[in-house]
């Protein structure tokens, strides 16, 4: 049955066909307006945000048939011209979008507010962003853009957004003489603060707040995502799950599925090739072992694959899933990594057609060893020893756009995948033996991405709408829903971490054990490596005399970890800093003081690194190891405590204020120590070729998640050519069209992907100057220099790229100019921030409040620094979410009992804790134009910053993620 | 969004009523819990938005009504409650579902954790039904409703309050704007004080707050254990109290 409803959309009358079951949201897509996006079903991420006579409301939960008679705004009303209206510009001014994903809904709520309040307070901007989440911003930038908004609006001026530029407090090797005395600058929190290097020239595009290049098009909410096109004679997808965390399928009766009126396919293991495969998005050959297949006989926790349907309608396809009768032999099923490898452990995978498994009896996938020194000397011998144990849970990136795909068969019929995805040139490879086509009769095309964060380092998806594709020759269209995207996509591996440290009696370290359990769920995927990398980053932030790092990855029945943004490090460096707090502590010693004694500086080893990894390397095999070769930590380390007012620390009037007998205050802080790319593993490609007029397209297989990647990469191309950045067009990534690239993780992108700008946009320089030099009759074509637009002979002559590329392509010697490159590193430059945090915590209830972050970061030369500050900001927010509130919670048979956002609980804008960013400029040689990675550290040491400053407040030390307020109220209850 | 078969919209109360005579039908005010329903369902929905229910004012009593279909947005603004109720309806939800979800919406879900609720069961709020049937219209206290829960096939159609008093409230989550494990909301009016308690029980409840865990035996979860929740009760009270006695 339809109903015929009529409303005012976007000023004009609208008239709809609707079934009574239609929400707004896809009635207005229907309609055209692609800025409403899927979040979820029940309107909790505020994607799908509308004015609803007026008033913003979310679209997901109005039926549309209770739309008839009201009046609808989307952003498309806005974009009545090429211009942006001044909402818009304020949004694209600040960089704040990342993914831009719910960017109309953003935008939207700043119009309805605006309209009412021309001067808002920010709390009540924070109100109204209240209903949008946002993973990846903070809402930091986006408060101050409606801030910026409104104040245009009301008449005033726009300065240009730009960082604020400070000098340096220390020389950069030695700490700051006068510790955190002084007063923290005063600027807006999103305003970034930069720390020059004296050693970084001044450039006219790198190091500049560029706008985004994606910027306009996501601020007016155009087609730009997965979803956001639509396939003549597309079907949908659904995808049967286990109710079970382990489970036999005895058998499968499809025949009532497929009598559904407009189902066209139903796939399971009765009728889908078995072909074992690894789902990791990684470098050939995919770490084994390759456990899965498409679908299988057994199923190995609850939200693991049964069968598929492919209908002509979704409710068609949920009517289906539910129809088809499966009878499972319900098996033991086991959790905890901890007890996974008992031997009265249920056996996950004893499948014959597995291999590669260390020890499937015990669940044990991989045991992973390095050693460096005598530990155990150094440990029988040391006048001091300390072990602790911690235990990290569970979390889900959750990016607001879920994991979408579609597949169709083109008029080659090559196999097509649109698709969501951080690595689709890995997806390609992997995809193509699952479903018995040749590389080079699959394209996968990547758009723009709401968000990664690790769980799109996946094939997860992909498999199951290309088979449907194959078995129906039609389209087809899969999304996971938002409890999907919980217990079916990826996670982070929970782990329990045990250190045992020997250290001297001066507080130099001796010895460092690291033992380590890692939970992969019932798959291997990303376990190997980002095991390895948990040990990387537990074992080379400090020095010391000896290290070990003994690592099992066992098997267990909870929904698949996977790669999650950070990917290991969080999870060493919250024991980490944890650990050497308390040994600190233990000692009588500061905690900054002792810290700083044994972290790595310049010129040091990163001693264990090369024995860790997918290409690890025996110690007689290196002629020497990697050395850190730049590091801006004491800088970070004295413009975080200036900021943070370090001393309170020890000021017991502000640490219990008398007015709030129950409260006491906290300051945290975190050494943090990560990684840029992995070395020769990761590789990109970029394209570059001049347009008639002066201006070039690029092409890279890199992967923007909504990081800025592709804005970074056309800046470095821009600086090098003399042009600005709007004369790059930037395009990526699709199999068939760009150079390969891994994609995008392991904070690769900027120093591998731009890397290869940098060398493709050198190339096409040199042929540059050569005609240059033609025209201009120079002799030496080196002498000619390249900016504004122009290239300059010596003598101040010049000529217009265009005129160049008038020559060069249509008047003499014609030639396309173009330059072609990859990059692949032998190094992986360490970027190193300070992470600060203050805490109250309420000792009569537990209760902990973030009231404010700080990271000082160094991250080489940031690129555009209002992206990077985006990062750190967005990435800080995350990883408070695993500090304090985020965990997948299941009952006892496995099964998720808060798989939606709410109980899953993320930060929204009305709640945040004041943050601040500092970016402390070093010249990283290694890197393009001086840039290491920025995008993964702000994962690392939130956590345990915000345990050190719980410390500090109560006195009462917590090993267990997170701090929700009945685990520390009962460790203040232990602890008295 | 559940598998909605039927959309009606009646422009009665009395069309209203016969068509919730049926058990496949249920109201909708705003959406946000119905239609938020994951779970496959085959039911038809019945629109309330054009019975008028909508208002806000002051009755002549010196109580405010909530017509059933106003808005936690409506009630947000609405100048005739105390600042602390106000407060708790823009708390209630975020800003993108506060402009639907609705007053009777938030009275049927009746949701344990709702402190709006408790705020309303603390200034007295009585809850106006019609139906089942054409039978007319009651009235029932919120708690009482709260307790016995709503008949099948009647309906919502207003709430009203007694804004007056002075009013504190406290909370423990696991952030700032989260749904508190356990809330509490007191009122003081003429040496008399109305504790109501959000998360100890099936639904928010008013308690002595001489003895506030005296009867509860709340479940726990993974955000708070039942003992913990008790603690709760007794500490936000006891603050609560400090707040309205200073």
């Amino acid at each position: 049955m339809t109903i015929d409803i009529t409303f005012e959309l976007n000023g004009a009358a609208a008239t709809l066909a609707v079934e009574p079951h239609h929400s707004l949201r896809e009635a207005l897509r229907r309609l055209g307006m692609f800025s409403v996006r899927f979040g979820s079903d029940s309107g909790e991420t505020g994607a799908a945000a509308v004015l609803y006579d007026g008033r913003l409301a979310s679209a997901d939960v109005i039926l549309a048939a209770s739309a008839d008679g009201h009046s609808v705004t989307t952003v498309e009303s806005l974009n009545v011209s090429p211009d942006l209206h001044p909402i818009q510009t304020a949004f694209v001014a600040v960089g704040a979008f990342q993914s831009g994903y719910s960017a109309g809904a953003m935008i939207l709520g700043t119009l309805a507010l605006l309209r009412e309040n021309p001067d808002p307070s920010e709390d009540e901007i924070r109100d109204m962003l209240s209903g949008i989440l946002d993973r990846e911003t903070a809402y930091v930038k986006p408060v101050e853009a409606v801030k910026r908004a409104a104040a245009v609006l009301r008449g005033a001026e726009s300065e240009p957004f730009a960082p604020l530029v400070l000098e340096p407090l220390t020389d950069g090797y030695r700490p700051a003489p006068d510790g955190d005395t002084g007063t923290a600058p005063e600027a807006p929190h999103a305003v970034p603060r930069l720390v020059p290097s004296r050693e970084v020239p001044d450039m006219a595009v790198v190091g500049k707040p560029e706008v985004k290049v994606d910027a306009v098009r996501l601020a007016k909410g155009n087609p730009a995502f997965t979803d956001d096109i639509e396939p003549r004679g597309m079907l949908y997808a659904k995808v049967l799950r286990s109710p079970h965390a382990h489970a036999r399928i005895l058998s499968i009766d499809d025949s009532r599925a497929r009598a559904v009126p407009g189902v066209h396919a139903v796939l399971h293991h009765g009728n889908t090739p078995r072909v074992k495969y690894a789902s990791g998005g990684q470098s050939w050959p995919n770490p084994h072992p390759y456990d899965q297949v498409s679908f299988d006989d057994r199923v190995r926790h609850v939200g693991d694959r049964v069968a598929a349907v492919a209908a002509e309608t979704i409710e068609a396809a949920e009517e289906a899933v539910r129809l088809i009768d499966v009878t499972y032999e319900v098996l033991p099923a086991v959790f905890d990594e901890r007890l996974a490898m008992d031997p009265d452990a249920p056996k996950i995978h004893d499948e014959e057609d597995t291999t590669h498994i260390c020890d499937p009896e015990r669940n044990l996938v991989h045991h992973l060893a390095a050693q460096r020194g005598d530990v155990d000397g150094n440990l029988a011998a040391a006048p001091h020893v300390f072990e602790q144990t911690f235990r990290v849970h569970q979390v889900q990136q959750c990016p607001i756009e879920p994991h979408i795909s579609m597949a169709w068969l083109d008029s080659d019929e090559r196999m097509v995948v649109r698709t969501a995805t951080q690595v689709p040139f890995h997806t390609r490879r992997m995809l193509a033996p699952l479903i018995d086509m040749d590389i080079k009769d699959i394209r996968v095309i990547k758009p723009r991405i709401g968000g990664g964060f690790g769980a799109k380092q996946e094939m997860l998806i992909e498999d199951i709408v290309a088979h449907l594709a194959i078995a129906t020759r039609r389209p087809v269209r899969l999304e996971l829903d938002r409890a999907e995207e919980f217990y079916a996509s990826r996670t982070r591996h929970p782990q329990t971490i045990t250190f045992r440290t020997a250290v001297d009696d001066d507080g130099t370290l001796l010895a460092q054990d690291m033992r380590l359990i890692g939970n992969t769920g019932p798959y291997g995927t990303h376990g190997f490596t980002v095991q390895i990398v948990s040990g990387l980053r537990g074992l080379t932030s400090y020095n010391a005399a000896s290290k070990r790092f003994d690592c099992h990855v066992v098997y267990t029945n909870i929904p698949v970890p996977g790669a999650y943004r950070g990917y290991g490090a969080p999870q060493a460096e919250f024991a980490l800093e944890a650990h050497m707090e308390d040994i600190a502590g233990a000692l009588g010693l500061d905690p900054i003081e002792f810290k700083r004694r044994n972290w790595v500086k310049v010129g040091d080893e990163m001693d264990i690194a090369p024995h860790l990894g997918e290409r690890a390397v025996a110690e007689e095999e290196l002629d020497e190891y990697p050395k850190v070769m730049s590091s801006g930590i004491e800088e970070c380390v004295a413009q975080g405590m200036r900021e943070m007012g370090w001393s309170r620390r020890n000021d017991e009037s502000w640490k219990a204020p008398p007015d709030r007998p129950n409260i006491r205050r906290g300051l945290g802080f975190a050494f943090c120590m990560h990684g840029t790319a992995i070395p020769f593993l990761d590789m990109g490609g970029c394209s570059i070729k001049l347009n008639d007029d002066g201006s070039f397209n690029m092409l890279i297989g890199a992967t923007d998640l909504g990081t800025g990647a592709d804005t970074v990469i056309g800046q470095i191309a821009a600086e090098v050519l003399g042009v600005p950045l709007d004369d790059i067009k930037v395009y990526s990534s699709d199999t068939d069209m760009t150079p390969f690239d891994t994609g995008a993780y392991a904070s690769s992108t900027t120093y591998i992907s731009g890397t290869a700008a940098l060398r493709a946009a050198e190339a096409v320089r040199v042929r540059l100057k050569e005609r240059a030099a033609m025209l201009l009759e120079v002799d030496e074509p080196c002498t000619i220099e390249l900016r504004d637009r122009r290239a300059y002979a010596a003598d101040g002559r010049s000529v217009t790229l265009e005129e160049i590329a008038l020559d060069s392509l249509h008047w003499q010697e014609q030639e396309q100019i173009m330059g072609t490159a990859s990059h692949v590193s032998p190094d992986c430059p360490p970027p190193f921030a300070a992470q600060f945090a203050e805490v109250e915590v309420d000792t009569d209830t537990g209760q902990v409040t973030v009231t404010k972050l700080v990271m000082a970061v160094d991250c080489g030369v940031a690129i555009n620094p209002v992206t990077a500050s985006g990062q750190v900001e967005g990435g800080m927010i995350q990883a408070l979410g695993y500090a304090h509130c985020e965990e997948m919670v299941y009952d006892d048979d496995g099964r998720m009992v808060n798989p939606s956002f709410g109980p899953y609980k993320i930060y929204r804008a009305d709640e945040m804790p004041d943050t601040v960013v500092y970016l402390v400029q070093t010249m990283e040689d290694s890197g393009p134009f001086g840039a290491k990675a920025v995008a993964e550290i702000p994962k690392d040491g939130v956590a345990p910053a915000v345990r050190n400053a719980i410390l500090n407040a109560t006195g009462v030390a917590l090993n267990d993620l997170p701090f929700t307020p009945e685990r520390v109220w009962a460790a203040l209850q232990a602890q008295a | 969004m559940p598998l909605v078969t039927a959309y009606h919209r009646p422009r009665s109360l009395d069309e209203a009523l016969d068509l919730l005579s049926s058990p496949r039908r249920v109201a909708l005010g705003g959406g946000t819990t119905l239609n938020a329903d994951r779970e496959p369902s085959d039911l038809e929905a019945v629109d309330l938005q054009a019975l008028g229910l909508d208002r806000v004012a002051a009755a002549d009593d010196g109580r405010v009504r909530l017509g059933a279909t106003a808005t936690l947005d409506a009630v947000r603004r609405c100048e005739l409650l105390p600042e602390s109720l106000r407060e708790l309806a823009r708390a209630e939800q975020p800003s993108t579902l506060r402009t639907l979800a609705t007053v009777g919406g938030l009275v049927a879900r009746a949701s344990a954790e709702s402190l709006m609720l408790a705020g309303l069961l603390a200034h007295e709020a009585r809850v106006e039904l019609a139906g089942p049937g054409r039978a007319g219209s009651a009235e029932s206290g919120l708690g009482e409703l709260l307790a016995a829960g709503l008949r099948p096939g009647s309906l919502i159609t207003a709430v009203t309050v007694d804004p007056s008093g002075s009013t504190a409230v406290s909370r423990t989550g696991r952030t700032p704007a989260d749904v508190p494990i356990v809330g509490a909301y007191g009122r003081r009016t003429d040496g008399f004080v109305a504790m109501a308690l959000t998360g100890v029980a099936d639904h928010p409840v008013l308690v002595d707050v001489h003895d506030p865990t005296a009867g509860l035996d709340p479940a726990g979860d993974f955000r708070g254990s039942r003992d913990y929740r008790l603690h709760l009760a007794g500490t936000l009270t006891a603050r609560v109290m400090q707040e309205l006695y200073p």
